[in-house]
Parts: structure tokens; sequence; C-alpha cells
């Protein structure tokens, strides 16, 4: 790192991102703070007049509520089982993109796409594919339809699974949502990936052709550390969304965040907040938004500090 | 650092012609299953894409059916028609390619200063802000939205383009992705330029921005993607007819008649027709500054 | 790096107590009793606001009758804007009435009226209604044409004000495969439990079908309380009274139906109920219950070959428990008002309200354009109107025969109550019928016990 003379210069250049920041993000957050620590504020309720003690009592009420646990579990499944998944998969593609000739331009393209297609076009085909159309629960079943998966893998004779559809299990809908965030995930890691494999020598991979290196072993021992920033970036930004992962089960389960007659079965605290402030607590989704604050941070900062020995600047 | 580790590599011209054969083998089965597994991958992230397209060209009978169909029974153009009339999709294309273009614009530049200063100055608390920065990515969002709604509202900015463009300028998130990239870069080349008298913006416009020049594509991409896909915000803050971009002009603007409800095969087209010219831009946007990069790369 | 960010953390803790001691005041959303100014509507030139969900047909008849409005009051400007769907018209109000930025009028349906209301930002109507400032107030014969059922609609909110407006109306209604059911002479179900013995004598013709959709769980589940009489929710007091014995059999019934295969709902079965209906696969239904605003959806494509509807499709009341005692739900919008600092605003927003509720060319052409049944009774001698209804067939004018199966039930037409939280038990109810009706177990007390005590803790918790 290298010292500057001139101190008052890297503030002219930080000014205008401090100033937005501060006024449109840091002044947000403080007033969450605010807010979280007014006793059962509402924002309806404040514009009649209505005035909050100061305490702990929304916070008292976010962990009082009864499928709090089931939030916390499913934001921390999901988070841990899709981060490494779509992150080692994305270096895959992206390394195996990297290595080929002809082709390369238009998959690249191909892997753009997603970014002109909209979420809503997103949502409805996963749904197709996995929906089961038809009386399930009725006594004898009766399918009308088992959806594209269903029908794939009955190519192998595995008998139709219940992902989404009423009666489906918890790990049943784990696996919809998995596949789903990971596909969600994918363009952009390949994006900063491939981004980042642009930007590193050709002349390493001659030595290592020269070398008569394996493969996998050139994978490891050079690509990955030179790629390590852009890694870490990765992994640590992920982690950040993927503790905050909520529209993605809309997409597949709809506003209530479950299989139908399994209300908030897969709720997060992100779809608990969007609850709280649907019912007007906003004192309540600012605790909870603290809370996963406090949760992420610490992630962040284990991340941090495995990044620190590991990222080859 | 892995630098000059393959520095010096002896080799026997037997040892080659040895490994080459089997290196040939080698070669054709892993191009086939490198090529086999990219071609799942994009068959997996176009299916999408598909949807939308046969979704636009289906009737909304068809498209309420019970059993999905994969290929539409009877292709109708009807609903291009129906997008390109009912929707002003001039004003809309005209109000998303400005905010677009200019917070692509103003944001790159500030990303590009705040990346250079965390990748390359020093000064005392360096550390402690960006740390803070990064928390800030940590609190959700969502509770944001009322807060900014009612700065906006006293600044007297609903209904403007500033609304859409300056509130969300500054992405952490690219930030810590350009300085990351910055952070490769040699102190050696820094300090060279030093050394030669050269200023820190003229080192940054000379030397850092190319080297770092994919990145700040996808940094490019990303953002204008952000811009072309935003909704909520939009939604709120610039409600008029004159103002509003093109998921919001899209989204609100084909609801049937009696019940209500979207018709999505509509809207899958209204989206499909301004989805194609921006994918084709970026196509070309993407070649043309390639071009202009060396490809040297960023180490040695 | 840890230590700085507990500092950081540290120091905007600090930050935000300063802040909260702050004291905030914001704008007041206006006077809810409202007082009419004296000498009515004084000519001034007011610019109001509307917020809708029309789609661009019925924008194209609203703007018409903005014209012939414009031509009595010529300076009351209004604007009017589509704001997405009813979920969005109320989040986007709810966030403009915390600066005071919100409409004049909006859409609206009870629930949302309730939550406004919590910041006092609804106007009460009675003031106006009654007001004998000339060409304010309705007059008795124009009270008298409102059905009766929709115009008490503006009454539910727990006091005895009226809040709201009815604008145009729809209900739930049995579309049935009439086609089908000559051929086999069926006969139409007028209670549950001929309902019932239908199903099964449907089953033994056709034993791969499900022979009813429901469309809507919480429908069904809210207009079984009511056609028995039994406790759903309260305005004012305990919110939430679903939980009981009688409600508690009811769901068991029909976990037994939906068992034995006779019906269904568009979440159980994973597809519009109107696709299955309509559908000439495998499995289909050959009734329906759905909205009577979304006929068309209830009608099957034309056959390619001969131009004809494969078969023809009849409109009825849904079942009751006592057929002499109908009960059948009430839907669709009404308007509502909002309070502003100027009062000529208010004056002038119910002008407008006003015409849009008692004009009779406007809600003839409203209600055939949009699917939904005019409010006021006269429409019926409307020319247009009446030609409409005429025409009404299962095939081509299905529309219309839904309407005129609509317009006959008139005296039938209930609303829950609507307070802050009625939507949230709206949801809960909904997600209870799927559950006690699907769900395996050995104990079917137990299952629909816990169930309904969830229900009810649920939205004790988020209201």
């Amino acid at each position: 790192m290298v010292d500057s003379k001139h101190k008052w210069k890297a503030w002219l250049y930080l000014s205008p991102a401090l100033i937005l920041l501060a006024v449109f993000t840091l002044y947000p957050i403080v007033n969450t703070i605010r807010l979280a620590f007014m006793e059962d504020y509402g924002m309806m309720k404040a514009l009649s007049g209505a005035t909050f003690e100061f305490g702990f009592g929304n916070f008292e009420k976010v962990v009082e509520y009864r499928n709090f646990t089931t939030c916390l579990k499913n934001t921390v499944l999901l988070c841990v089982l899709t981060v490494p998944i779509s992150t080692v998969l994305a270096l895959l593609i992206a390394v195996t993109l990297n290595s080929i000739g002809p082709l390369r331009r238009f998959l690249q393209t191909i892997y753009f796409l997603p970014y002109v297609t909209n979420s809503i076009a997103i949502g409805m085909v996963f749904a197709a594919m996995f929906n089961i159309v038809g009386n399930v629960s009725a006594e004898p079943p009766l399918i009308t339809t088992a959806g594209i998966i269903n029908n794939f893998l009955g190519i192998f004779g595995v008998e139709p699974i219940n992902w989404i559809n009423v009666g489906s299990s918890y790990w049943a809908n784990i696996t919809v949502m998995v596949i789903y965030i990971v596909w969600n995930a994918l363009p952009f890691k390949i994006l900063i990936l491939l981004g980042g494999l642009q930007s590193i020598n050709k002349q390493y991979y001659d030595a290592a052709k020269v070398d008569g290196t394996s493969r996998a072993r050139t994978l490891w021992k050079i690509t990955v550390p030179l790629l390590s920033p852009m890694i870490a970036y990765v992994v640590i930004t992920s982690f950040m969304g993927g503790f905050k992962e909520y529209s993605s089960i809309v997409g597949i389960f709809g506003e209530t965040m479950g299989p139908p007659g399994n209300k908030g079965a897969m709720n997060t605290m992100v779809g608990f907040i969007y609850q709280s402030l649907e019912g007007q607590h906003q004192g309540r989704a600012s605790a909870a938004s603290l809370i996963l604050f406090a949760i992420i941070m610490a992630v962040t900062l284990v991340n941090l500090q495995v990044s620190k020995k590991k990222v080859h600047y | 650092m892995a630098e000059n580790k393959k520095a010096t590599v002896i080799m026997h011209e037997r040892d080659i012609e040895k490994t080459s054969k089997l290196q040939v083998v080698n070669n054709v089965f892993g191009t086939f299953f490198r090529y086999l597994f990219l071609i799942i991958v994009a068959v997996v992230v176009l299916f999408p894409f598909y949807w939308m397209i046969i979704s636009s060209l289906k009737t909304l009978a068809e498209y309420r059916l019970s059993v999905p169909t994969f290929w539409p029974k009877q292709v109708v153009w009807y609903n291009y028609v129906e997008a390109f009339t009912a929707a002003n999709l001039g004003t809309l294309f005209k109000n998303t390619v400005i905010v677009g273009v200019v917070s692509t614009i103003l944001s790159l530049v500030i990303t590009v200063l705040t990346a250079f200063v965390f990748a390359r100055l020093e000064f005392k608390g360096k550390n402690a802000l960006f740390a803070m920065l990064l928390g800030t990515m940590m609190i959700p969002g969502e509770l944001f939205t009322i807060t900014n709604y009612e700065t906006v509202f006293r600044l007297g900015w609903l209904n403007t383009y500033t609304v859409l463009i300056v509130p969300f300028l500054v992405s952490v998130f690219y930030v810590y992705l350009l300085r990351q990239s910055f952070m490769q870069i040699p102190d050696s080349l820094y300090l060279a330029a030093k050394v030669d008298g050269t200023s820190d913006l003229k080192y940054l416009w000379k030397v850092m921005i190319p080297l770092a020049m994919p990145t700040i594509i996808s940094i490019t991409i990303l953002k204008m993607m952000g811009a072309w896909n935003s909704y909520m915000w939009p939604n709120l803050v610039a409600r008029d007819a004159d103002m509003q971009l093109i998921t919001n002009g899209l989204r609100n603007a084909f609801t049937e008649a009696t019940s209500g409800d979207t018709n999505f095969p509509v809207q899958m087209a209204a989206v499909a027709l301004v989805s194609i010219p921006l994918f084709l831009v970026f196509i070309f946007f993407r070649k043309y500054i390639m071009k202009g990069v060396s490809r040297s790369g960023i180490k040695g | 790096m840890k230590k700085k960010l507990l500092c950081v953390l540290l120091i905007v803790v600090m930050l935000a107590t300063t802040v909260s001691l702050i004291a905030c005041n914001k704008n007041s959303a206006g006077e809810a009793n409202f007082v009419v100014p004296e000498g009515g509507y004084d000519g001034s030139a007011v610019t109001l606001k509307f917020y809708h969900t029309m789609g661009a047909n019925l924008r194209a008849v609203l703007d018409t009758y903005i014209v012939e409005f414009n031509k009595i009051y010529p300076n009351i400007t209004i604007e009017h804007e589509q704001v997405g769907s009813y979920d969005d018209v109320r989040t986007q109000i709810s966030t403009e009435i915390n600066v005071g930025a919100q409409p004049n009028i909006a859409y609206c349906y009870p629930d949302h009226v309730a939550l406004y209301n919590v910041a006092g930002a609804v106007v009460q109507l009675d003031n106006l209604i009654n007001s004998t400032e000339e060409g304010i107030g309705l007059s008795d014969a124009q009270k008298a044409d409102f059905i009766q059922g929709y115009y008490n609609e503006g009454k539910q909110f727990g006091d005895e004000f009226m809040y709201t407006m009815p604008l145009s109306k729809s209900t739930e209604v049995l579309y049935y495969n009439k086609t089908f059911f000559d051929e086999h002479n069926l006969q139409l179900p007028k209670t549950w439990a001929e309902m019932e013995a239908l199903c099964a004598q449907i089953k033994q013709i056709d034993p791969d079908c499900i022979p009813l959709g429901y469309d809507s769980e919480a429908n069904w589940f809210i207009t079984m309380c009511e056609q028995y009489g039994s406790p759903y929710t309260s305005a004012t007091g305990d919110h939430f009274l679903f939980d009981n014995d009688t409600n508690k059999s009811f769901v068991k019934m029909f976990r037994e139906w939906h068992k034995k295969g006779y019906v269904t709902t568009q979440e159980i079965y994973g597809a519009y109920t109107s696709g299955l209906f309509i559908e000439q696969v495998d499995t289909n239904s050959y009734m329906s219950i759905g909205s009577s605003a979304g006929a068309t959806h209830q009608r099957p494509a034309k056959d390619e070959t001969t131009g004809e509807y494969p078969f023809e499709v009849g409109i009825t009341t849904i079942p009751q428990v006592n057929a002499s005692n109908p009960k059948v739900i009430s839907q669709g919008p009404s308007l509502c008002i909002f309070g502003k600092e100027n009062p000529q605003e208010v004056v002038a927003s119910w002008l407008f309200v006003k015409y849009l509720t008692t004009t009779v060319a406007f809600q003839a052409e409203f209600s055939m354009v949009s699917g939904y049944v005019p409010v006021i009774k006269s429409v019926g001698e409307h020319p247009a109107y009446a030609n409409f209804i005429n025409n009404a067939d299962g095939g081509a004018n299905i529309a219309a025969l839904s309407a005129k199966v609509c317009l006959q039930q008139e005296a039938a037409y209930y609303t829950s109550p609507a307070f802050n939280g009625s939507s949230m038990a709206r949801d809960e109810v909904g997600a209870l019928m799927i559950k006690c009706l699907t769900e395996n177990t050995n104990d079917v007390d137990a299952l629909i016990n816990s169930a309904f005590a969830d229900a009810v803790d649920e939205c004790e918790y988020n209201s």
C-alpha cells in the first residue's frame, strides 16, 4: 500500500459517494435503529398521534414469535447450502468457458440472457416445471400432470415427487429452493469470475502447459489463487445476500411463503420483516432487521478473517 | 504470491513427445465433456427465456390451461400488437434509456473514484470506513424505502429524473468489486508512475482503468440491467405517465378487463419486445469495448 | 477489522439514540369527521387525483364520463391513474399518507380503508350524504336506488359511520356444464346436502372426474361461516372469532368430500379450477364456483373446425346451508375519499364519487365492459343494459348471463367486518382450509383443533 501525500485528495474523491450514502443509506439505518427501540411502533399509529415508549419490547416480540426459529433455520440453511454450491459451479463454468476456443463468445452471450429475461417469466417457468396438477391429497390421488421434472425422472423409473404442492415435505421444498436460488445466482457469478479470469496473464497457463501440469492441479494451484480476490468477493457478498433470501421464495411459493396449507414453512427473517411491515409493525420489523444484521456481521467477520489469510492480491 | 514459482522450467524433448499422444486422447475427451457441460448449462439458462417467448405467442386461454404446453398449440401474434399499442412504449423507452445511461455513467465515475481511494490511497480511518460501508450492505434494505420516500418528498424530487437516478448511484457492492480488481494491480506500477510525476488521476485513467476493464464492463452491464429491471422504487416515486420507466409501464399496462388479473401473454410480449433490442445493444457494446482493451492481463 | 466494526456499530447506536430524542412531528392526514363548508362546492378550480386498477378499456369508459362530468363542473380536473393491483394501491397510498401526499379518491377494499383509518385519513361520508347544501347530498330516491347489501358495505367498520361508496360489484356463482347436466338429467343443487348427493352421482357417471372446483379457499370458509350464522371476525372487541365448533364441523365435512375426490380448490389442484372445468382432458370437473366477473374464463374454447363451443355453460347461485336464507359474498371495488387541507377538494371529490356511483349511463357502460354488476337498481331500465341482459346465454354472451344471475341475488349479499387485520384473517382461514382438507393424519380432530388454534395465534400476533 502506498501512502498518499495529499490526504485531502482521498476525501475529495470519496465525497460524492459518502454524501449520497449518508443521505440515502446511513440516515435510513439510523431511523431503523430508532424505530427498533420504540415499543410497538407503527407508522399509521404514529400518524394518528400515538406515542411510543423506549425499550426492548420489539426485540422480545420478535423472539417470542412462534415461528421465529423456523424463520431463522430456513435463513441459515438456505444460505449455507446455496453459497458453496453456486460458487463452485460458477467457478467450474467460468474456467471451462475460458478454456475453450470455438463457440466461446456465443456461449458467453447466452449466459447473459437471464439479465434480459423478465423475472416473472423465471418464476413461472419454475412453477411449471415442478408443479403437479391434480388432486394429490384425495384417495386415490389423481394426477393430471406431474410436471416436466417428474416426467424426466420418470424415464429413470422414479415415482413422481411432490416438490412444492399441497402436502409436500420440508426437504422437497428446500431442494427446489436451493436449485432455484443457485440457478438465479449463476449468471452473476459467472460474469464476475469470467471478468477476473480474463485479467489473468496467459503466461501462467503457458508455463503450466509446458510443465505438463494436470488440469485439476492447474485449477487448484494457479487459477484459484490468482482469482482469489474475486472468489472472496463472490463468497462474502453472496453470504450477505444469502441471509436476505426472500423474493426467490415468493417466486416459487407466493406470499404464503410455503406450500399450500403449510403457510410460512419456508419463511425467512426477511420474510418475517415483510410480514411485520404488512401488519403495520414497523418497530418489530426494524428490530428483526437488527437481529439479522448482527448475524450477517458475525458471519462476515469470520469470512474476512479467512480471506485475509487466503486471498492473494 | 504465485509469482515467479514457475519462472524457470526445464523440459526434456523426449518427455514432451511421450506425453503428447496421451494428451491428444485426453484433449479430445476433455473437449467433448467441456462442451457437453457448457451446452447443458446453456440450455438450463435459456429455458426461462424460451418460456418468455412462447408465453408471448399463446392465447390467454391456452396460457391458463392446467397442463402447460411447451409449444403454443396456436401461435398468435396479436399479443405483440396489443403490447405495442396499449403501453406508451416510446415514452417508456426514452425514460428508461435516459435514466439507464445517465445513472450508469455517474455511477461508474463514483465507483471508480471510491474504489481507487480504497485500493490505492492511504489515510487514517480508511479500514474503519470501508468496514462501515460493508456494514451498510448487511441491513435489509426493505426498511429504507419509507425513510427514503420521505427524504425525496421533502427534497421535492417526486416525479423527476433526479429521483430515479440519484438515490441509488452509489453501490457498495460495485465499489467492493472494483476495489478487489484494483488491488491486484502491482504497487510497483504506481510507484513508477509517482517517480515519473504522473498525477493520481492520470495514473488511474491510463493504467488502472484499462487493466481492470473486464470488471468495469461487468459493472456497467450489471448497473444497466439494474436500471432496466428496477421496479419497486420507480413505481413509488415516479408515478406520472410521462416519467414512468419501462418495467412500471409494462407491469401495469396489461390487466384483463374482467378479473383485473395481469394478462401475462401480452406482458411477456411487451417484455420480449423491449429486451431483444437491449440484448443486441449489449452484444455490440461488449465486442466494441473488448476490442480496444489489451488482453495481456494484469499480473506480470 | 473486528474492533473497528464494533466501534462503528457503537457510533451508529449512539447516533440513533440522539435522533430518537428529536421529537418527530408529522403532517396530520386531515380531519376525518368532515364538515361540509357553507354553500357546498364554491366552483373553485381543484385538481383531484384518483388511483384505481382499471385496464385500458375501462379507462376509456372513465375518460368518456369525465368529459360529461366536466360539463357540469368545468373547474374540477380529474387526474386518474392505474396503480397496478389492489395491493399496489394500498401500499402506494399507505406510503403517501406518511407525508400527506395521498390522492383524493381511490379504489378500495374494506381492509384498505381500515388500514388508512388507523391514521384517520379517510373522510366520513355521512355529513356529505346528508348535506342539504345544493347538489351535495343524496336524495332519498337516490339512496333507495342502491342495492342495499352493496351500500351497507360502507358502514362495516365497527362504528356507525359511512366511509366508502360502492362502485361496481361481483359475487361468487356456480358455473356448471349444462350439456352434461341435461344429458344425465341432473338437478341443480340448492343446498350443500344436495351438492354432496350430486357429487356422488357424478362420480358414478365419471369416476375419473373431480365434480366440483372451488376457486377461493378463503371465500369458501367465510361464506360457510355466514351461511351457518357462526362467528368469523368482529370489527370491535375480540377480532378473531372463527375458532368454534360449527366452523370445525363444516371443515371436517369438506375434508371427507375432498378425500372422496368430490371437490378441489385452486391451491390444492395446483392450477386454475376454471381450467379444470373447461378443459377436455382426462380429468375434468362439471361444476366450478368462482367470481361472477370472471365468467369468460369459465367458458370453453371454441372448436376450431366447427366454430361451436364444446359444451354450454349454465350459471346459478352457489349452494346454501339454508336455501330460504341465502348468503353470497360481495366483492369488487368501492371508492373512498381522503382528507385534505382544502375542504373544497373534499367536496369536489365527493361530487365525482357521487357522479360515478349514481349516474345510470356510466354504471351501465362500466358494467358491460367490466363484467361486474352495477350498484344501482335503475340501471336495469337502461335500454342498452336491458338489451345486454336479455341476450344472456351460456356461450358468446356468458358475461351477461353471470351478471343476470348476480343481479337476481341482491338480497343475499353479505360483507365481513373490516378492521386492521381483517385481510390477515382471510389469509389464515384460506390456509387453514387447505391444511385441514388435505393433510394426512390418523387423528383428524386433533389436526383440525391445532390448525384452528394456530391460525388464531398467527392472526393475533400479526395484527
